[in-house]
């Protein structure tokens, strides 16, 4: 064999005689981008992107068609070769029409991977939906009671009907859990030493502790109450979130190791220095916004004049009071339907909200405000307080009338007090709930505390971009820097500083922000051509089971009641699957991000031009995202496709694409594996794999004798998919189909689970000491009435060497005799 | 295995699957690897692609069949006929390799003695192949190239399995293809670990490694290690536990991962024993229904969840690793088994798979050089005599494991169960690429279904007119035995007279209809061939 020298990017290469450059760079470790590249084929219409420039040459030369030869000097990497591939990826892009993300995905304030989860339910894979759902969020039982759901304000289903209830499944996930006692055996880093200490135990508290302690960090959670949760336990009444799940949550989230002093009061009981002292690597302060904003009008200090947060927590802690039998809330937030729906189950009859604006210009989520309808809650809007005052023990509360003033500068109408318009309501009880804060201007302690930079609306002053304060090593997220937000964007912001925190304690890189780049089918409703729903018929979202208000009125618990097992399966169906499954595998995609393609500037495919052929067994073509790299056709072993194309599109792109499967298809999967997009995909992979961890495991096919070494994709406990390496021995590449796709016995519900013992006739469940005793027990009796030969043992041909070799080891020294044989016969 | 080890001192496959794209002529007998072995299968195919002649034996007509410079449609179950015949005609003509034969092999003459009977005429009698392609197909092989034979399960599985193969390497030490990269005897195993669980001794009549129950030196080294006496009395073997246990000389049966009671031939007879043996235990992943028939069932691990070694058909030692967790208390086989075993009263210590494999490695001498770390990357060949030595891709390249190769000539023996009046049709079986076994894995994927919805019944046309089969039709196949009924297709892929179908539906056990007559040397029952009648019962299926 003889061999040439040449220099690529400046380093000297020798290489075999009769390589393409491409191979040579390869080999080298040099990577030179491609698109249509496969088993040294190439595509009719070369993809152009392995270009690279050759000295002595005046144009660029394909190097996965070039020959390499003695003395070439190669560059692979220039401004106009950048360039070159910047404009080809650009057009290919330019035809290239489908979502890499959800919009759900896409919307949802903590970037959850929704249509995955969605899709894990429809496959019944409940665990690793929780799973994935906790990958980001850790409060999967409150967030899936309290959402207000941005997801579902962006789900393409309602250009077709109504949204998927996502978030109802998200809660149908976590509660299945929680009834059938899951372990998640959630995975933790190594130890590493460093410590945090956690002010508040609450979502922002909680969150921050359990991705800090997921990475491996000694984490505190100092908590001013007896019990945890915070503002899920103390604010959010029991009817929407029951104390008993809540408990099962905070004790999910503590399970991944995190210490935690209960009862222990900021300020008071400890101090920033004290944590400093205590060799605290870096404090997070989540202490929410709990502090009232007070109701100034005369006559406010009067005793049955409440402020929200106080209120529910009273409540909340069983303290017993007397609210009478009307009551007024004022305020129009989320809070204060949470406390006119509380006053009714107090025994209040008669509760009106007052609020200055009209119904839909409540800040308060539109779903809570019909909730609190429901309930038989009264509204009394365009009317404000002006002032409160005692009238025999009941609160006589004087109120103005109001009306929206002239536009602004902005073009918004304030409201202002109609004149003369006072007028007043008789009630026993009045609950203000105006918002509330983190502080009451400083927080009390020590120099540190005082420290502290609040800003004008008593909050902590944090930077938004790593989340430290005023003092060093001191981070604050969640309400105490936001004011109050849904849980989701605590949870969110909680997460980003533990992302920051653990940078700053162990000086690691910080973990990159999503990419924003993405291909979508239109990104507003409006822009998405209807043709995209062709053929799918109305299927309305399933009806949450919720108690009758009348009953509900009477008692704290639960209103909601939760989808059942069928319903849920029945809602996840619903999912269009917007999102791309080959988001992880997707080389346009990546291409497309290292070279900085623009594709909102320089375009994208706007309407569908194929229908998505699902009339192959085991795989989906959706030709949208065909960009004609040819190999899947280069790919096949068995010379199984057809591709073809007539004409060019006005992009240059070849047209009216066709793809057939002949049929001496085996199945195999192969050309999925080789798609550069998500053009063909396997029909089961319907989870999209949106950044998350994902294990792959090398092992060998349990099928037939071949030995064919298989990559098992595993994400959490669940096998998502198997392909195989092109350069591993005995198979290079090769599978069948059911080495590619006949694994799901692994997670089938079928499986034995406990060990089984005959008692009465019938098999029954056991433990492993008592299966174990009886299985002893008969073996002696038998080897002492009749010898050990009166006892017959069978191996197993598909099980490992080592379980055989115990087997014939267990049979001749246990029991003493040679009656093993296995079913190398069959 | 068992005549390979008689011959060569070595019961493996003696190449690797690689070597394929080095043969330049492939005898395929018994073996369709398109649907028992697809990825080998496809090699076969590109090496037919680029030019290597290619051999079929098969009386159904395959898809390599197909491409074959020759089929011979062999009457089921003449297969020594078939071998024995090609020898006579290569001695006659003095095609054999006498450097070869003369070298490394002893007992040519009984070869030369036994096979003067099989003259073409004779053997076309029997095994319904012309003279002609009998004389062709003699020369092809017998000229210079490397030349490889394949067999599968239509070779074994029969009474005579052991004389076919112990007749197709005689063939191959004839003709000097043994020990030759590109060459040898190739039997392609059926299940994933059929060789690693024949390597670690779970067989009734040898040690770990292939030590005979009467060498005392082995004895001596494995009960040093083991702390204990080991039995010299020979076992039984797994084909004769049934009648034992109707005997009464079985009385408790552990059964580990395998499913009798759907799998063995004859299962009528097999399920009767199950309900008849005192005590069983079954360890399995599903509540099979060997299970269902159990004292004790223990849940285990599948291979997905623990970590281990694996020998593929080509003695490649190949690790199994742990991807996630086992469902609910399920274990990995291994731990219940040390576990049981302390509660016996002998003591089993080891914390990890690798621990047992140690063992292994200090006890076989083919796996000494092999470690987990070694693995790491890829696997390794057996014999690894050393922990330097890069494994082996060919056996018997220099001279036989044992020694010079053995000719032991075997006699035709017709099949067990031939056709007559009363059961006109020979039933036949094969697998089906998409399932597996009886589909307790593999049937759990939905793809499964739609690739391979049911078990069809293949009539050849003559028979379908001469009985009245129309495409569809189901049919009820009675054996001596039992009866099972599915749909008929009618196609030219079955030989007339012969009624094929793939065994892998549960819904259609077609071990109800086999015969349960074993081979007297592996102890193998006469799955492939039984006579039957049939009977049409019309579109649908009377309920």
């Amino acid at each position: 064999m003889s061999t040439i020298s040449l220099e690529i990017d400046g380093s000297e290469v020798i290489a075999e005689q009769g390589l393409t450059i491409l191979e040579i760079a390869n080999r080298s470790g040099i990577h030179i981008p491609t698109l249509c590249h496969v088993n040294g084929k190439q595509s009719e219409i070369p993809c152009q992107l392995c270009v690279v420039e050759v000295e002595g040459t005046d144009h660029f030369v394909r190097s996965c068609a070039t020959v390499a030869t003695d003395g070439m000097r190669i560059s692979t990497d220039s401004k106009e070769l950048t360039k070159h591939r910047q404009e080809r990826l650009a057009t290919v892009s330019a035809s290239h029409f489908g979502d890499c993300k959800a919009p759900c995905n896409l919307t949802c304030p903590g970037q959850l991977n929704v249509q995955g989860y969605i899709a894990h339910v429809a496959k019944g894979e409940y665990e690793e939906a929780l799973r994935l759902v906790m990958d980001r969020n850790p409060f999967p039982f409150s967030v899936g009671r309290v959402c207000p759901r941005f997801c579902e304000t962006r789900c393409r289903r309602l250009l077709v009907d109504e949204p998927v209830s996502i978030n109802h499944l998200k809660r149908f996930v976590a509660d299945w859990c929680m009834t059938n006692n899951i372990d998640l055996r959630l995975p933790r880093a190594k130890a590493t030493g460093k410590r945090v200490a956690i002010i508040g135990g609450g979502p922002a508290g909680l969150t921050a502790a359990f991705f800090l302690a997921q990475k491996g960090h000694d984490v505190t959670v100092l908590e001013a109450n007896p019990k945890l949760g915070g503002m899920l336990r103390y604010g959010i009444p029991e009817y929407k979130i029951p104390r008993k799940v809540l408990d099962y949550e905070t004790n999910m989230i503590m399970k991944m190791g995190i210490s935690v002093r209960l009862s222990q009061k900021w300020g008071s009981d400890f101090t920033l220095q004290d944590l400093q002292d205590q060799g605290f690597d870096a404090t997070f302060i989540a202490t929410g916004a709990g502090v009232d904003v007070r109701l100034d009008v005369p006559g406010c200090q009067l005793p049955m004049v409440h402020h929200a947060a106080q209120f529910l927590k009273a409540v909340a802690t069983g303290k017993k009071a007397d609210y009478g039998k009307t009551a007024a809330v004022i305020g129009g937030n989320n809070i204060a339907m949470e406390c006119a729906r509380t006053l009714l189950r107090q025994g209040v009859e008669q509760v009106t909200v007052i609020f200055h604006r009209a119904q839909e210009e409540m800040p308060a989520n539109q779903r809570v405000i019909r909730q609190a309808i429901g309930e038989g809650v009264q509204f009394l809007l365009m009317a404000s307080p002006v002032q409160v005052s005692d009238q025999g023990g009941k609160m006589r509360l004087e109120l103005v009338r109001m009306r929206l003033g002239e536009p602004n500068e902005r073009g918004v109408r304030q409201p202002e007090a109609i004149p003369n318009s006072n007028n007043s309501i008789t009630v026993d009880t009045v609950v203000s709930s105006l918002g509330q804060m983190a502080c009451d201007g400083t927080f009390q302690g020590g120099e540190l505390e005082a420290a502290l930079a609040v800003s004008a609306k008593n909050t902590i002053n944090a930077s938004p971009r790593d989340f430290l304060t005023s003092v060093p090593g001191v981070f604050a997220a969640g309400d105490c820097v936001s004011g109050t937000r849904t849980v989701i964007q605590t949870v969110v912001s909680a997460r980003k500083a533990a992302n920051h925190i653990h940078s700053f304690i162990t000086g690691d890189p910080k973990e990159e922000a999503d990419n924003r780049f993405n291909f979508t089918r239109g990104k507003s409703f409006d822009q998405v051509d209807m043709s995209n729903f062709e053929g799918i018929g109305i299927k309305l979202r399933e009806k949450m089971p919720t108690r009758p208000p009348e009953t509900a009125i009477q008692d704290f618990s639960e209103v909601k009641l939760g989808f059942s097992e069928e319903m849920a399966i029945n809602e996840a169906n619903r999912c269009l699957s917007c999102g791309c499954t080959a988001f992880d595998r997707c080389d346009l995609k990546k291409l497309d991000i290292d070279h900085k393609v623009n594709i909102n500037k320089t375009g994208m495919g706007s309407k569908p031009l194929y229908t998505k052929d699902q009339s192959h067994p085991v795989i989906t073509v959706d030709l949208n995202k065909c960009v004609y790299c040819q190999r899947c056709l280069h790919s096949c072993e068995y010379d199984a496709l057809e591709l073809s194309h007539d004409g060019f599109d006005e992009h240059n792109n070849p047209a009216n694409i066709t793809l057939n499967f002949r049929d001496n298809c085996v199945n195999c999967g192969n050309c999925v594996d080789n798609c550069s997009t998500g053009a063909l995909n396997k029909r089961t992979s319907i989870v999209p794999l949106n950044y998350e961890a994902m294990k792959e495991v090398r092992t060998t096919c349990p099928y037939c004798g071949a030995g064919c070494q298989l990559i098992l994709k595993v994400k959490g406990d669940t096998l998502m998919e198997v392909s195989s390496d092109p350069d591993l021995a005995p198979n290079y590449g090769a599978l069948c189909v059911k080495g590619r796709f006949a694994h799901n016995f692994v997670q089938s519900k079928d499986r034995l689970t406990r060990p089984l013992v005959r008692r009465h006739g019938q098999l029954v469940e056991t433990t492993w000491e008592d299966a174990y005793n009886v299985i002893a027990k008969n073996f002696f009796d038998i080897k002492s009435m009749y010898g050990a030969d009166a006892i017959a043992g069978f191996s197993c041909a598909r099980a490992t060497n080592e379980e055989n070799f115990l087997m014939q080891k267990f049979m001749r020294t246990a029991i003493g005799t040679n009656n093993i044989d296995h079913c190398a016969r069959l | 295995m068992a005549s390979l080890a008689l011959t060569f001192g070595s019961g493996a496959m003696t190449n690797s699957i690689a070597d394929t794209k080095k043969t330049d002529l492939f005898l395929m007998i018994g073996s369709n690897p398109d649907t028992s072995h697809p990825t080998i299968g496809l090699r076969v195919h590109q090496a037919v692609d680029r030019g290597a002649k290619l051999i079929v034996v098969d009386p159904r007509r395959t898809r390599l069949a197909d491409r074959a410079d020759h089929w011979l449609r062999i009457q089921p179950g003449t297969d020594v006929a078939f071998l024995n015949g090609l020898m006579h005609i290569i001695i006659e003509e003095e095609l054999w390799n006498r450097k070869f034969v003369e070298e490394r092999t002893e007992d040519f003459d009984e070869l030369v003695k036994l096979v003067k009977k099989y003259t073409p005429d004779y053997v076309a009698e029997i095994t319904g192949i012309p003279a002609e392609q009998l004389y062709a197909v003699a020369r092809m092989y017998a000229a210079e190239g490397r030349h490889a034979i394949f067999h599968g399960m239509g070779i074994t599985h029969y009474v005579t399995g052991t004389d076919r193969v112990k007749s197709i390497a005689n063939l191959a030490m004839l003709c000097g293809k043994v020990g030759v990269e590109g060459g040898g005897c190739n039997p392609l195993r059926g299940q994933n670990n059929v060789q690693g669980a024949c390597d670690m001794g779970a067989l009734f009549n040898t040690l770990p490694g292939y030590g005979s129950l009467d060498n005392d030196e082995l004895f001596a080294k494995f009960e040093k290690i083991w702390k204990v006496k080991v039995p010299r009395r020979p076992g039984k073997p797994a084909t004769e536990i049934w009648d034992n246990i109707f005997k009464g000389d079985i009385r408790a049966l552990y059964v580990f991962g395998e499913d009798p009671a759907v799998a063995d031939a004859n299962i009528a007879h097999v399920q009767e024993a199950l309900e008849k043996v005192d005590f069983l235990v079954v360890q399995d992943l599903f509540l099979t229904d060997t299970a269902k028939a159990a004292d004790v069932v223990l849940p285990a691990a599948c291979y997905a969840e623990k970590d281990g070694t694996m020998t593929c058909t080509e003695r490649r030692v190949q690790r199994v690793r742990k991807a996630v967790n086992p469902p609910g208390e399920a274990k990995p086989d291994w731990q219940i088994f040390t576990e049981l075993s302390q509660k016996m009263g002998y003591e089993m210590h080891y914390n990890s798979a690798e621990d047992i494999f140690e063992e292994i490695r200090s006890l076989l001498p083919q796996y000494k050089g092999i470690t987990y770390e070694r693995l790491e990357e890829v696997g390794l060949q057996w014999p690894v005599p050393s922990e330097d030595h890069p494994g082996t891709t060919v056996l018997h390249t220099e001279s036989f494991t044992r020694g010079k190769g053995l000719f032991i000539p075997e006699e035709y023996i017709a099949p067990v169960e031939l056709p007559d009046d009363e059961y006109p049709l020979k039933f036949t079986t094969g697998r089906d690429i998409a399932r597996y076994n009886f589909s307790s894995m593999t049937g759990k994927t939905a793809e499964i279904d739609i690739i391979s919805p049911e078990a069809l019944a293949e009539v050849n046309p003559v028979d379908a007119e001469k009985y009245g089969i129309q495409e569809g039709d189901w049919i009820r196949m009675t054996s001596r035995r039992g009866s099972v009924e599915m749909r008929a297709t009618i196609t030219d892929r079955s030989q007339e007279g012969t009624i094929f179908t793939t065994y892998n539906h549960i819904e259609a056990l077609v071990n109800f209809l086999t015969l349960d007559a074993l081979d007297r040397l592996s102890r193998t029952p006469e799955y492939k061939l039984c006579a039957i009648k049939v009977e049409v019962l019309g579109n649908e299926l009377p309920s």
